[in-house]
C-alpha cells in the first residue's frame, strides 16, 4: 500500500475521514470539536512502498517556500498523480539534492489526514467547537455581503483588517495582499516580527539589507556565527562552514546557548546575554589600537569613522567590556586580532540577537566592526544578515487597483513591510497600518472604524503572535473573523470561517530566498485534494461574489489561473539577474543569480553614499547617530527565557506533522542545572514556567548548554498540545524596525519567567 | 564487497534529515523509523517502542562520552551484517543477503510475519508493522542504488555525514574497528556489523561563563 491513487481518492471521496460512521456526521452538516479526536483517526494510510526507478515517475519543480533561510529547490515524484516523494533538486549547489528535516515531511503534509479540507463555519461561536461544513459559495457570500454591509455602514472598508504573514512567501502569496487591495481601503497588520531591527540597522549604516553569497563562505578564512545557529535553522549553510573549516579557518560562534552549530565550531564563546554590541564595540577599539584597522578603505568608503573613534577612545573601557559581557580580555583581545589579521573574514549575525530591546544598536555595532576590518565589499567577507536583492519581481498578484471612489485613511503614511515594496502613485488616502507585533491591542484599540472583519492568511496568529489573553478578547470582539490554513490550528478555534488553503504542491508558484541567490520555479505537481484552493482562487472567488452582489466593488481578477499568475511576475530584470531568457528554462532547474559582491563598488545607499558609522537618520528616529552601547531590558522576573527557532518547525509549521511526532514527540524546557538545583528539580520532571503573561507546563531537560539564569524553550506548534511559547512573551518592542518595515520589532528574548516543580 | 553505512559524528548535525528522507520515501507508518539519528551520551535506545531487542546479546558498554545533551549524534539503521542474523533466521527467505553488494535485503512479499528477525537482529533494526503483521527494515535503498543514485538519507544529509563504503575496500582499513562511543551497540555481535564511526569531539575551545 502506498499514496495509491485509490487511496487518495477514497479520501477526496469519503471526505474527513474513511470510517463510514462518519460520513453520516459530515453529510448531516454538523460536526462537533472538528477536527480534532475520532477525526483524526486515520493517521497510518502507507507502509512501505518500493523505489520504482526514476523513468517510472513524472517530475515537477517545486520550492519550500516557508520563512527559512534555506528556501529549497525541490524535485517532486508523483505517480498517477499522486505524489510519491521529494528530493532537493540537485541543480542548486546551495540545496544540492536534499531538504532539510522538514522538507522530507512534504508528502506526509500534503496526505494528512489532519488536514483542512473543507470551508467550515464555528455555528456556536468562536471557540466554541461546534462546526459546520459549508459549500464555498456560502463561505464567499458570508464574507462578501459582511465586507459590503460594513462599507455601507462605515462608508469605507477600513473595518475589514488583513493579518498575513511567512507562512508561504511565494510571490504570487502577495495576491492576498492584492485581494484586500481590490477591495478598497483596509487596514493592514503591518510590520515583522522576524528582523526588523536588524533590517534597519543595516539599512542606516549601508543603505541596505545585502549580504554576500552564503556559498562564499567556503573560502573565507574566520568565520563568526553570531548568535546564529545554522545547525539548525541553515543546515544547508553547514557545508560551506565545514569547508572552511577543513581549509583552515577558524569558526567562532558567540551565542548564549551552546548551539549546535557552536557544538561544531572551533571556538565557542559564551556571552551573556544582550551584551554583544559592547563586545562588538571592544573588538574594534582592540584592533584599531593594534593599528590593524583597514585606514585606506575606511577613507575611501565611510562616514563618521573619525566620531565613532573618538566615542570608542571616550566611552569603551575594555575592562568594563569584559565584566558587562562575561568574557575574559585575553580572549576578547585574541579573537579581535585573529579576525582582523584574516582575509576574507566574515560574521554572520541571526534574527535572535536583534529580538531585544537592544537589537538594531548590536546590529549596528558588529556592522561598524567588520567595517573597521576592511571586509565589507569583499568576496567571501561580509556583515551577513539577509538580503532582498533577487526580490525583484513584478508584485502583479498585489499590484491591484482600488475600486473606484474608495475612501481610506488620511493619517500619516506608514511603511508597509520588508519584501513588496512596490512604489504606488500618492493618493488622497492610505491603508491604515496597525503594528503586527502589537496585533492583539491594536486590533481592539482601532476606533473610527474599529475593526470587525479579520482574514488571517499565511499565519497562525495564536502561535506567533504575543499576549494570548487579549488575543482572545481581540478574536471575540469581530464581528467575522475568517482563516484560510491548511490545519485546524489555534487561530482557526478562534474562527467564524475557516478556509482550507492548497499546499505549493497544488499551485503554481516562483521562490527567491533572503539568503542565498537561486531562483525556483514551482510547479502544481497534483491536483488540489478535497475542496482546497489556493489564496489567489480564494480571492476571485470573492471578487466574483463581491462583484454579482454589488458590480464594480472588487478589482481582482474573478477567475484565476496560478500558473498565469505565476507568469506575470516575471520580468526582463529578473531574466537578466539569473542570465535567462524565459521562466519556462526554470522547468530544467533551479538557476542562481550572476554573482555580484555587494558593496565592492564602494557605492552605498546611504544620503552619503558610504558606509555610515555616523548616521544622521539613526540620530533622527532613534536617538543616536553612533553605534553605542545600549543596555538591554531589565528583567522583571527571575529567569531569562529564551525562545529560539527549533530544528523541527518553522513557526507553527511541520512539528504537527505525524511523521515529525516520530522524530521529536513533545516540547521541552531546558535549565541549566544549577538553577535547576536550587529549585529540586531533576531531569523529566513536570515543572510550570509562568509569568505575568501565562503559564506552561512541560517536561524539564537539564543542560549547561544554556546558562545559568536563563530558561530556553523552543518555538512549536504540536498538534493536540496546548504548548505555546509565545504566551509567556509580551509584546515589548525592539528598539529599531519602524524605519524599514513599518513597525519595531518584538524583544521577544527579552522575556522574564519564574519555574516550579509539579 | 560489503557495503556498509560509515557515520561521521564529528560533521553530524543530529538533524533528523536522513531519517525523515527515508520515510520520505517508503513512508514507513507512524512510529517505525528504520533510520534512527542516536545521541550521544543519551542511553534512550533500550526504551524505543520498536526496539525488540534479544537478551542473550551482551550490550557492551560503548566507551563512555561526556557529551553535552542533545548535540552529538551517530545515524544509524540497518548494519547489513557480514553475518546477518535476520537472513540466518528468516524461514522463508523474506531476507537475503545480495552477494555482489553484501547489502541485506527484506523483501515485504515473501515475508509472513512470523517476527523471528525482528527478535534475532541485536540492533533492534527490523521493525515489526503490526498494522500489516509484517517485518521490514533498510534495505539500503538498493533499488535506488540499482537505478543509479545513491540511498535517500545519503543524498538528503546536508552536510554527508553519511557515507556508503566497501568495507573490504583497504582504502577504509582505519575505520575497521572502529565501535561507537557513548551509545549502546552490540558491537561484538556475532553478525558483524558493518556500520563504521568516526568519532564526534568538542570545540578545541569551549568557554563558557564562569558559575554564579
Ligand atoms: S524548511 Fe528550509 S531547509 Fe527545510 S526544506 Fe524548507 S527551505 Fe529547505
Ligand atoms: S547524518 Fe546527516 S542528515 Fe542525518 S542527522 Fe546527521 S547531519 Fe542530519
Ligand atoms: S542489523 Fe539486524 S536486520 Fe540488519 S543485517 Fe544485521 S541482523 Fe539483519
Ligand atoms: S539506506 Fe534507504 S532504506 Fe536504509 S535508512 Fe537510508 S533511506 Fe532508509
Amino acid at each position: 500500500m502506498s499514496y495509491s491513487k485509490e487511496n487518495v481518492e477514497s479520501i477526496v471521496n469519503n471526505g474527513i475521514s474513511r470510517r463510514s460512521f462518519l460520513k453520516g456526521l459530515a453529510a448531516s452538516g454538523v460536526l462537533s470539536s472538528f477536527p480534532g479526536g475520532i477525526l483524526q483517526a486515520n493517521e497510518d494510510l502507507n507502509t512501505k512502498i518500493p523505489y520504482l526507478g526514476e523513468k517510472s515517475y513524472q517530475t515537477f519543480r517545486n520550492a519550500c517556500p516557508r520563512n527559512c533561510y534555506d528556501t529549497c529547490s525541490i524535485k517532486t515524484y508523483v505517480k498517477d498523480g499522486v505524489m510519491q516523494f521529494i528530493e532537493g533538486a540537485t541543480e542548486s549547489t546551495y540545496t544540492r539534492g536534499g531538504c532539510c528535516v522538514k522538507g522530507n515531511s512534504y508528502v506526509k503534509r500534503v496526505y494528512s489526514a489532519r488536514r483542512l479540507k473543507f470551508p467550515m463555519m464555528q455555528v456556536g461561536g468562536k471557540g466554541s467547537g461546534n462546526w459546520k461544513r459549508i459549500s464555498w459559495d456560502q463561505a464567499m457570500d458570508i464574507i462578501a455581503k459582511k465586507l459590503l454591509e460594513m462599507k455601507k455602514e462605515d462608508g469605507t472598508l477600513l473595518g475589514a483588517a488583513l493579518t498575513k504573514y511567512s507562512g508561504n512567501f511565494g510571490i504570487t502569496h502577495y495576491g492576498i495582499e492584492g485581494m484586500f487591495n481590490s477591495i478598497g481601503y483596509t487596514t493592514r497588520l503591518a510590520g515583522t516580527p522576524c528582523w526588523p531591527a536588524g533590517i534597519d540597522a543595516q539599512n542606516l549604516d549601508m543603505g541596505d539589507m545585502w549580504c554576500n553569497d552564503p556559498e562564499e563562505m567556503k573560502d573565507s578564512k574566520f568565520i563568526i556565527l553570531w548568535g546564529v545557529n545554522p545547525a539548525s535553522n541553515s543546515v544547508h549553510s553547514m557545508k560551506y562552514i565545514y569547508e572552511a573549516k577543513k581549509k583552515g579557518a577558524k569558526v567562532v560562534v558567540i551565542d548564549p546557548v551552546f548551539t549546535e552549530a557552536a557544538s561544531k565550531a572551533s571556538q565557542y564563546i559564551q556571552i551573556k546575554t544582550g551584551t554583544d554590541g559592547l563586545l562588538a564595540l571592544g573588538m574594534a577599539k582592540i584592533i584599531i589600537d593594534a593599528n590593524l584597522h583597514d585606514q585606506k578603505w575606511l577613507d575611501a568608503n565611510s562616514k563618521g569613522y573619525k566620531e565613532y573613534k573618538a566615542y570608542l577612545d571616550k566611552e569603551i573601557k575594555l575592562d568594563n567590556v569584559s565584566k558587562i559581557t562575561g568574557i575574559p580580555l585575553a580572549m576578547i583581545k585574541e579573537l579581535a586580532l585573529s579576525f582582523a589579521k584574516a582575509k576574507p573574514a566574515t560574521i554572520w549575525m541571526g534574527y535572535g540577537m536583534q529580538r531585544h530591546t537592544n537589537g538594531g544598536s548590536m546590529i549596528r555595532a558588529i556592522d561598524a566592526f567588520v567595517a573597521v576590518s576592511g571586509n565589507i565589499g569583499k568576496y567571501a567577507g561580509g556583515a551577513r544578515y539577509g538580503h532582498l536583492s533577487t526580490w525583484g519581481f513584478n508584485y502583479a498578484a498585489l499590484s491591484q487597483p482600488k475600486p473606484e471612489g474608495s475612501v481610506g485613511y488620511t493619517g500619516p503614511e506608514g511603511a508597509k513591510g520588508e519584501f513588496a515594496q512596490v512604489g504606488g502613485e500618492k493618493a488622497a488616502y492610505t491603508d491604515r497600518f496597525l503594528n503586527i507585533n502589537k496585533t492583539a491591542r491594536e486590533l481592539i484599540n482601532a476606533k473610527e472604524p474599529k475593526v470587525r472583519l479579520l482574514w488571517v492568511a499565511c499565519k497562525n496568529v495564536f502561535a506567533q503572535d504575543f499576549d494570548r489573553n487579549q488575543l482572545i478578547r481581540a478574536f471575540q470582539q469581530l464581528d467575522l473573523v475568517v482563516v484560510a490554513d491548511q490545519f485546524f490550528n489555534e487561530t482557526a478555534k478562534w474562527a467564524d470561517i475557516v478556509l482550507p488553503v492548497a499546499t505549493q504542491f497544488e499551485e503554481y508558484d516562483v521562490n527567491v530566498s533572503y539568503w542565498h541567490y537561486w531562483l525556483t520555479l514551482n510547479e502544481q505537481a497534483i491536483k488540489p485534494l478535497f475542496e482546497v484552493k489556493s489564496d489567489l482562487e480564494i480571492a476571485a472567488m470573492l471578487s466574483k461574489r463581491m462583484n454579482q452582489l454589488q458590480p464594480g466593488s472588487c478589482t481582482f481578477p474573478q477567475s484565476v489561473d496560478t500558473k498565469a499568475m505565476m507568469v506575470k511576475e516575471f520580468n526582463p530584470g529578473i531574466y537578466e539577474q539569473f542570465g535567462i531568457k524565459s521562466w519556462e528554462e526554470l522547468k530544467n532547474g533551479p538557476v542562481k543569480a550572476k554573482a555580484v559582491i555587494p558593496y565592492a563598488d564602494g557605492k552605498f545607499k546611504t544620503p552619503s553614499g558610504k558606509f555610515e558609522f555616523y548616521s544622521d537618520k539613526a540620530l533622527e528616529l532613534f536617538g543616536s547617530a553612533l553605534p553605542t552601547y545600549l543596555e538591554v531590558r531589565k528583567p522583571y522576573d527571575k529567569f531569562r527565557m529564551t525562545s529560539p527557532h527549533s530544528r523541527w518547525s518553522l513557526h507553527s509549521q511541520f512539528q504537527n506533522l505525524e511523521w515529525m511526532e516520530d522524530v521529536h514527540p513533545e516540547p521541552y524546557v531546558y535549565i541549566n542545572p544549577e538553577d535547576a538545583e536550587a529549585k529540586m528539580v531533576k531531569e523529566g520532571d513536570t515543572v510550570a514556567v509562568f509569568n505575568k503573561q501565562g503559564l506552561l507546563r512541560l517536561k524539564a531537560k537539564l543542560t549547561d548548554n544554556v546558562q545559568a539564569g536563563t530558561v530556553l524553550m523552543y518555538e512549536q506548534w504540536y498538534n493536540n498540545n496546548i504548548y505555546n511559547v509565545n504566551e509567556l512573551v509580551d509584546d515589548t518592542s525592539s528598539d529599531m524596525g519602524a524605519f524599514k518595515t513599518g513597525a519595531p520589532g518584538v524583544a521577544l528574548h527579552d522575556t522574564f519567567v519564574n519555574f516550579r516543580k509539579l | 564487497m560489503q557495503k556498509a553505512f560509515l557515520v561521521d559524528g564529528s560533521i553530524c548535525l543530529g538533524c533528523n534529515t536522513c531519517a525523515m528522507a527515508c520515510k520520505n520515501q517508503y513512508h514507513q507508518d507512524k512510529g517505525i523509523l528504520w533510520r534512527k539519528v542516536r545521541e550521544i551520551g543519551a542511553e534512550e535506545y533500550h526504551i524505543d517502542n520498536n526496539n525488540i531487542l534479544p537478551t542473550l546479546v551482551s550490550y557492551q558498554k560503548a566507551p563512555k562520552a561526556e557529551m553535552p545533551m542533545e548535540r552529538f549524534y551517530f545515524s544509524l539503521a540497518c548494519n547489513h551484517c557480514e553475518n546477518p542474523a535476520c537472513v540466518a533466521i528468516c524461514p522463508v527467505g523474506a531476507h537475503t543477503k545480495d552477494p555482489e553488494t553484501g547489502i541485506c535485503k527484506h523483501d515485504q512479499t515473501i515475508c509472513i510475519g512470523c517476527g523471528g528477525c525482528v527478535k534475532a537482529c541485536p540492533f533492534g533494526a527490523s521493525k515489526f508493522n503490526e498494522k500489516m503483521g509484517q517485518a521490514e527494515k533498510c534495505s539500503m535503498c538498493w533499488e535506488r542504488q540499482a537505478d543509479g543514485k545513491t540511498t535517500a538519507c545519503v543524498q538528503s544529509c546536508p552536510v554527508g555525514a553519511i557515507a556508503i563504503i566497501d568495507l573490504h575496500d583497504p582504502k577504509y582499513k582505519e575505520y575497521a574497528n572502529a565501535a561507537p562511543i557513548g551509545i549502546d551497540y552490540a558491537i561484538n555481535a556475532e553478525t558483524k556489523p558493518s556500520t563504521r564511526f568516526i568519532h564526534p569531539s568538542m570545540p578545541k575551545e569551549v568557554y563558557r561563563l564562569p558559575k554564579g
